[in-house]
């Protein structure tokens, strides 16, 4: 080979020979080959790409069509994190605030070619808008009850954010507004849908009863202190819109989450999340709660609502009593945000923070050997104390428990598969994570909360309550 | 008469090999592109860290550009696979190869500190695949064989007639 090319290099002028051609399409078999395994595999693949695409587009209802009602700060998250999302066009986008909320999130749409009316009402919104199928509603909580009866009423499937309402009344009527239309109505608490926590649930506690019988939980989310939200004073809002829409201020407008009568303070903007999670894994509600709180720290003005709250459940479970305490605090980010599920064999701990979390062994309990093989743990690593000041661990300091991670990584946004979940069920491919009546009775254990700050004595829930 | 470098056989087939193993690489990455109605360069680009994550996003924000720069990348992609393959204007293929590449590379270097939200399939220091892919491009231009098995040997026989 080495002496037939080296013939073809050094006696170029006999033309082009048989050899040359050999030479120069040498290679022309593989695109040969290229094509019959591309078409190998195109055939291999086709099934699987037909399932794929009538999963994500099934007939009659190629796209979703998708609206927008509230574009602050949690609406602008969602809105991006549709954006990640297939077979959806966005039609419209109302929010009350045209010059900026409204403005910023109908130019991030157009951006992507979705061509979006906007609204400053959402009752124009429903009456002009004739070919919408779902809407997200993002709006202060206040408002949550009278935008999802009308949208579920206009006959759209709503994706409401937590908390699905301020009040009780509110809820109940956004429960039986779902019930009247047979829409689907998903509550925004989006851990529900978090591969991590669905692990958790599914196969450490319910299936591996990893925890053995939990005893206690613990949970808070703490943050650091921040200044009042301001807006630009280009972009203020007239007061005459502000009033008709139920605010007294720009302030008003901008710090809702702080008032009376428009939100619910920290315990209900955080810790409803992720007391959410205490009634799911428990499997259960709470008998009572007590709590202490107060506007401690902030001005009274301007913080209604409570800026420290820590608040004791007592929990009749299956197994027995479990008591949970939840904190929140403003003023200090210690630690930040988690939940843990503390039982006789094992401590859960996890958060939406990402991937933060792991899973203990209590030293008493029995080898997790075949959770690890089951993929439901990664493997222990042992927890030593780390001695750096050169004290001298005592003999009765107990011996740390082993350590494992959860194996399920979680790199997408956090709302995206509760939103997925969503538009999926409108399909009718998935059944809803966090439908009204998991919201409703996720409001009842939060709401109650501040009732009993407020009438600083333990309250006991009625089982009625949770029904709905 | 130009001169080529005289390969052992062994030599000559390790670089052709490496030749035709990148260049169906590019094709394949190349025709899924055009083959799927739904692929658009745009999430790639936005994740883009580093100093030039203002450029690459830029272009995935701009509907005018982004159509473009989709439509380039992919056909790009299948030109160079082809001419890998064929060894036919193997030196043009070898240079927009490392070029493509290294657009690949600087929008989202696997440097420290830098994190990303879409998932790598392995674990890259500094070094990942498009840098590897791109040295071995490089050591192709140094070494080219087209000339010699490829397309490119008769345009390099009719012009040393």
């Amino acid at each position: 080979m080495d002496e037939k090319r080296d013939d073809s290099q050094s006696l170029p002028k006999k033309g082009i020979e048989r050899r040359d051609f050999i030479q120069g399409l040498a290679t022309l078999p593989i695109l040969g080959l290229f094509t019959l395994s591309w078409l190998d595999k195109t055939i291999h693949d086709k099934p699987k790409d037909l399932a794929r695409s009538q999963r994500t587009i099934p007939e009659g209802l190629s796209d979703i069509n998708v609206a927008f009602l509230g574009t602050g700060e949690q609406g602008y998250i969602l809105l991006n994190d549709c954006l990640k999302l297939p077979g959806l066009r966005f039609r419209a986008v109302c929010d009350i605030w045209e010059s900026y909320n409204q403005k910023r999130a109908a130019q991030v749409l157009k951006k992507y070619k979705h061509e979006v009316n906007t609204y400053m009402d959402y009752r124009e919104m429903l009456t002009e808008e004739k070919n919408l199928d779902a809407v997200i509603i993002a709006t202060p909580d206040f408002w949550h009850a009278d935008h999802t009866v009308a949208c579920l009423e206009a006959n759209l499937h709503v994706y409401c954010e937590k908390e699905m309402s301020n009040t009780l009344e509110g809820a109940r009527i956004m429960v039986e507004a779902a019930r009247r239309t047979g829409k689907l109505l998903q509550i925004g608490h989006q851990r529900r849908s978090n591969p991590r926590y669905l692990h958790c649930y599914n196969n450490l506690i319910k299936d591996a009863g990893i925890l053995g019988r939990i005893t206690a939980v613990k949970g808070q989310w703490n943050k650091a202190v921040q200044p009042d939200i301001g807006w630009p004073k280009k972009n203020i809002i007239d007061s005459a819109t502000l009033k008709k829409y139920g605010y007294e201020s720009m302030h008003q407008f901008r710090n809702w989450r702080w008032y009376k009568g428009l939100g619910g303070g920290p315990i209900v903007d955080l810790g409803s999340h992720q007391i959410d999670i205490f009634n799911w894994f428990l499997d259960a509600q709470p008998k009572s709660v007590m709590a202490s709180g107060g506007t401690d720290y902030y001005s009274k003005d301007t913080h209604e609502w409570y800026d420290t709250v820590l608040a004791i459940y007592e929990y009749e479970t299956e197994q027995g009593v479990v008591r949970a305490n939840y904190q929140t605090l403003t003023t200090n980010s210690s630690e930040g945000y988690f939940e843990n599920f503390l039982g006789d064999q094992g401590t859960l701990q996890i958060s939406e923070s990402a991937n933060r979390g792991g899973v203990y062994r209590e030293p008493t309990a029995p080898q997790w050997d075949k959770w690890v093989s089951l993929g439901y743990l990664s493997a222990p690593e042992k927890v030593t104390p780390q001695i750096t000041s050169g004290a001298v661990l005592d003999v009765r300091e107990t011996i740390g428990p082993d350590r494992h991670d959860i194996p399920v990584t979680f790199n997408d946004p956090y709302h995206l598969p509760h939103l997925a979940n969503f538009f999926n069920a409108i399909r009718g491919l998935e059944k809803l994570n966090c439908p009204y009546d998991i919201g409703y009775k996720t409001a009842v254990t939060v709401l109650k909360v501040n009732q009993a700050v407020e009438k600083a004595r333990r309250l006991e829930f009625d089982p009625l309550e949770f029904q709905i | 008469m130009r001169i080529d470098k005289k390969y052992s056989n062994w030599q000559l087939a390790a670089l052709v090999t490496l030749r035709i193993l990148i260049g169906w690489h590019f094709l394949y990455e190349g025709i899924s592109k055009l083959m799927n109605p739904q692929w658009s360069a745009a999430s790639f680009l936005l994740e883009s860290k580093w100093i030039f994550a203002g450029i690459f996003k830029g272009i995935a924000e701009n509907p005018s550009v982004l159509p473009i720069v989709n439509v380039l990348n992919t056909w790009g992609l299948i030109l160079i696979g082809l001419g890998l393959i064929l060894g036919c204007l193997s030196r043009i293929a070898t240079v927009a190869g490392i070029s493509l590449i290294l657009l690949y590379y600087v929008c989202n270097p696997p440097f420290i500190g830098l994190y990303y939200a879409i998932p790598s399939e392995g674990n890259y220091l500094i070094v990942n695949k498009n840098l590897v892919e791109m040295a071995a491009l490089f050591v192709l231009l140094l070494f080219p064989t087209g000339n010699i098995i490829g397309v490119n040997h008769f345009f390099h026989k009719l012009r040393s007639k």
